[in-house]
């Protein structure tokens, strides 16, 4: 009975599939509003280049923002690659390299939700997933990948704090709010997340 | 469950399949009584039955629970016996027709041909017999003259649900349900649907089961009126002439909300004479957007106590010119002018206020009430409006904050929502939703109103509720513009009616201002070619780049692609429309790097801490350069290629399981809706008062109630285009495909040849030189 029960908690359904794919293109709309909208707000940083990634997190939101809507293995990969999908769909940056940040940015969320064997979605574990998240993506720019491998060691590693750091905020901090948020909607009422806001901020386990 | 669809048997869906209800009940999880108990019902295979009752009588949960898409768990589960086709229904034995009311959600795929075969490819029918039965179904529902490769985001709303009936006739399925079709549709494309729905029924042989609340479409088209008890069974079983003659009966279902045919509730009307002039447009031409279509131009007054109703065919543009009445939208020719009365101070032409200006002067109500909440409870929702709104030419406040909470107060009991003031608006029933949204527009008291569909969808009982609120606002003398196709709205208000010319220049298609991610792909070269080997080539000669930093492999990639772009259809100038914000990319790297990257050579230039070298500068081009190369054979696969075609291929050769692939796919096809809607979010939060100026911290909190909102839309109409999609039999075992995807010669070459092209990348930076490992 408990085995089924916990594979019935792992298993997709295909209201967690459809619902995690429009949170990736809420989440692609949203970056395309911000930059159409917003004009080119990266030249704010363009007295000093490597702040940008500060803004990093905006970009790593979907894998932890999926991940504790969906509550299920394999959510924060499946989002952020399909956020990054969208992105290069809409003709935005880099490319193939896009998709592949995607790939490290939600692996980066993934492993932390994986640690607590998919079975707490707190604060905590919020923040941990977007550091998470933020340490992959800021690893693997500045030294496997290697888009800044021209910087200096110092700016590397000044990249990869702000990145985690970033993500910690923006990923961790803003996702967990968002889908309490959701949650008193009634919107998550399908999902294994619908009591979201009436679960303690630390304790909260499932 | 995937036995479930086992007897995939073609004669047995020909004809219909009976349904019993043995002390049948459902109970929801989280809710203290169930949907539906102790329901007993035969329903005989090929009748045509239509089921009414008043809201949360567990119409829908009956439907859903036919159709076997109700989820089972620990703390949802049905009763008693429900049996389809002598089967219990949560088995899904046979294939089993469902379409909900909201058009959009009905479709699945982006290409008319592909989703009217989707169903028939869950259920595993054979590619041959899908292909006869599109162009057969296409043709019942009155669509045969659409193209298979039309894009179904391009349809109206009516075309939609009959795009998604040719579906369900191509499931061959014995049994048909459907959850209020028309409720969302124009009343002109009520007849049409409603004829294709009888039709298809009737020729299949396929038992039919209708629920809607307006009873005039159908009434006369099916052969027995069931009516639920709410929390019950069976509160009586009729014959349709009933709803025509038993006064009884009648008087009991308006009571409920429901619109028997003839019926239209009473209000309060008497003589009132239009006061002084408010709002004055001249030959005003509206648009959504710079490159929008344009509506005809209208003059109109709207003056203070009188109503004006504005229609006009779908697609004239009335909502445009609503919000650009509203301030919403700038008026791009012709003059809008507010008397000096209504713009107290400030310049004549609403769209220069300021947001809480506005809201104090001018308020509009959005067709979907759920656009306009922005706060976390009816009672904050209600006083958000009033607290912002300004007066006079300065920033002094309409009302201080006492006077807010009197108005607060009012207002929840003149719309008898005291008991709900700390609900969360979101969770409200629909007829709450719309009361609530027009009294947060009248919280503010502005002198003019203006109503997008206010009674779309909407019962009898909250129509003449909002009849009657409109009726007491325009006793005080509000001034009240409504766009509605409801006559007996526009009788009720008094209004005068005023006929928007049709647009010109545009049929009714439905253009998109936003990203596209189907955008029809042009025929060329490269679009024939598989879409996998397109992807390998593009890995293949790009990612070897990643090793190494130098401007040589990176130009030569640049170079072999902008070649490559004839294959693709694409002129240079084409490229540089689509391409240009991976130029802007690039240089943003170069730049990035040319100010910290590791300094060597010639100092070019000191700023403060950094210094730009002859070093710096050449690792900043590389970088730039690499971007680009990175980027720019990406744009040759994305303009040749559909996203679809990529799923499909995606599933059936690499295999990548199908669920996730379709999903996705469904998923992103409501990309189009949520641009429109995150554009209709950013007007509506305007309408509310929520300003675009504001410390940054303000605007951040403003951003991001926003993205939630648009989550809220989007999560909900995942729900329901997910419960489509399992109707249609999505998920439960293997599938048939239609689109068959091959690997040719051709397509090998192009795979070897995007290998090769990395290959000889590397080989060219290494013999020149300029190759240097980034490890």
């Amino acid at each position: 009975m408990t085995e089924q029960l916990a594979k019935k908690q792992s298993s997709w359904r295909v209201v967690d599939i459809v619902i995690a794919s429009v949170v990736a293109v809420a989440s692609g709309v949203f970056f395309w509003a911000w930059s159409a909208g917003y004009g080119l707000f990266s030249l704010a940083f363009v007295a000093f280049p490597p702040a940008t990634a500060l803004l990093t997190g905006g970009w790593l939101f979907p894998a932890v923002l999926g991940a504790l809507i969906i509550r299920k293995p394999g959510a924060a990969l499946f989002c952020e690659i399909l956020a990054a999908v969208i992105e290069a769909l809409l003709g935005s940056h880099w490319g193939m390299g896009v998709l592949i940040s995607g790939l490290v940015q939600g692996l980066g969320a993934e492993v932390v939700f994986a640690m607590f064997l998919y079975r707490k979605w707190n604060l905590p574990v919020a923040l941990l997933a977007g550091l998470g998240s933020g340490l992959f993506a800021g690893i693997s720019e500045a030294y496997i990948v290697a888009n800044l491998t021209e910087y200096t060691e110092a700016m590397k590693v000044f990249h990869v704090a702000a990145t985690a750091f970033s993500g910690l905020v923006v990923a961790g901090l803003l996702s967990w709010w968002a889908v309490r948020g959701l949650a008193k909607t009634g919107a998550l009422g399908k999902l294994a997340s619908r009591r979201a806001h009436l679960e303690p901020a630390v304790a909260g386990t499932k | 469950m995937s036995s479930a669809l086992e007897p995939r048997t073609e004669a047995r869906t020909r004809q219909g399949l009976s349904i019993s209800a043995k002390n049948f009940g459902w109970q929801h999880a989280e809710r203290a009584v169930p949907a539906i108990s102790g329901l007993n019902v035969e329903i005989p295979a090929g009748q045509k039955v239509l089921v009414l009752g008043p809201s949360g009588a567990g119409k829908s949960t009956l439907l859903y629970a036919l159709a076997g898409v109700l989820e089972i768990d620990e703390e949802a589960a049905p009763s008693g016996e429900l049996l389809v086709g002598g089967k219990n229904a949560f088995d899904r034995s046979f294939p089993v027709g469902l379409m909900q009311q909201d058009p959009e959600t009905q479709i699945v795929q982006s290409r008319v041909g592909d989703d009217v075969a989707f169903g028939a490819e869950n259920l595993g029918v054979d590619p041959q017999l899908i292909r006869e039965r599109i162009p057969r179904a296409l043709e019942a529902v009155g669509l045969g003259a659409l193209d298979y490769e039309h894009r179904t985001q391009e349809l109206s709303g009516g075309q939609k649900q009959r795009l998604a009936l040719a579906g369900i006739m191509a499931m061959g399925p014995g049994l048909m349900l459907l959850d209020e079709p028309t409720a969302n549709i124009d009343p002109q494309s009520i007849p049409p649907l409603r004829d294709a729905v009888i039709n298809a029924a009737q020729s299949s042989g396929a038992t039919l089961i209708v629920v809607e609340h307006r009873l005039e479409a159908w009434a006369k088209h099916v052969d027995r009126v069931l009516v639920l008890e709410p929390g019950g069974g069976l509160a009586h079983d009729l014959t349709p002439q009933a709803l025509f003659d038993d006064e009884q009966i009648r008087a009991e279902l308006a009571q409920a909300g429901v619109w028997v045919p003839g019926y239209v509730p009473r209000t309060r009307s008497q003589l009132r004479t239009p006061g002084a002039a408010k709002l004055t447009a001249k030959d005003l031409v509206c648009a959504r957007g710079e490159h929008a279509v344009r509506t005809a131009p209208a003059s109109l007054t709207v003056a203070s106590g009188a109503a004006v109703v504005i229609r006009g065919e779908n697609g004239a543009g009335k909502s445009t010119l609503a919000l650009t009445l509203g301030g919403l939208l700038e008026p791009v020719a012709g003059e809008l002018q507010a008397s000096s009365e209504l713009a107290d101070g400030l310049a004549a032409g609403p769209f220069s206020w300021k947001a809480g200006a506005l809201v104090a002067r001018i308020g509009s109500v959005f067709q979907e009430p759920e656009h306009q909440f922005v706060t976390q409870s009816v009672r904050e929702e209600l006083a958000f409006a009033p607290l912002r709104a300004k007066r006079g030419s300065g920033d002094e406040l309409k009302y201080d904050p006492a006077q807010v909470d009197a108005r607060v107060d009012e207002l929840l009991t003149r719309l008898r929502l005291q008991d709900l003031a700390e609900a969360n608006p979101f969770t409200l029933s629909g007829g709450e939703k719309r009361r609530l949204s027009v009294a947060t527009v009248l919280a503010a008291s502005p002198d003019v109103v203006i109503l997008d569909e206010p009674t779309f969808g909407q019962d009898a009982n909250t129509w003449r509720e909002l009849a009657q609120l409109l009726i007491e606002e325009l006793e005080s003398s509000t001034a009240v513009v409504a766009v509605t196709h409801d006559e007996d709205f526009a009788k009720a208000l008094g209004a005068q009616q005023i006929e928007l010319a049709p647009a010109t220049g545009i049929s009714g298609v439905r253009g998109s201002a936003g990203p596209m991610l189907d955008a029809p792909v042009a025929d060329s070269w490269l679009a024939k070619i598989n879409p996998l080997a397109k992807l390998g080539a593009i890995a293949g000669a790009t990612l070897p780049l990643i090793s190494t930093m130098d401007w040589v492999s990176a130009t030569v990639v640049i170079a072999a692609a902008l070649c490559a772009l004839p294959l693709a259809g694409l002129g240079i100038g084409a490229f540089f429309k689509r391409g240009w914000p991976l130029l802007a990319a690039g240089l943003m790297a170069a730049w990035g790097i040319a100010l910290v990257g590791e300094d060597s050579g010639a100092v070019l230039l000191n700023i403060g801490i950094f210094q730009i070298t002859e070093g710096s500068v050449a690792g900043g081009v590389a970088t730039g350069l690499r971007a680009l190369a990175m980027a720019v054979p990406m744009v040759l696969l994305l303009s040749t290629t559909n996203p679809s075609d990529l799923g499909g291929a995606l599933s059936q050769q690499l295999k990548v399981p199908h669920r996730f692939v379709l999903g996705a796919l469904a998923g992103m096809r409501l990309l189009g809706l949520m641009v429109e809607e995150f554009t209709t979010l950013t007007l509506a939060r305007r309408a509310r008062g929520v300003g675009n100026l504001g410390t940054m911290r303000q605007r951040v909190k403003a951003k991001a109630g926003q993205l939630l909102a648009l989550l809220v839309q989007g999560i909900r109409r995942a729900g329901r285009l997910a419960t489509t999609m399992e109707a249609k039999g999505f998920g439960t075992g293997e599938r048939t495909w239609i689109r068959t995807v091959s690997f040719t010669f051709r397509d090998g070459a192009v795979l070897a040849a995007g290998i090769l092209l990395g290959v000889a990348a590397l080989g060219i930076a290494m013999w020149a030189g300029t190759y240097n490992l980034v490890w």
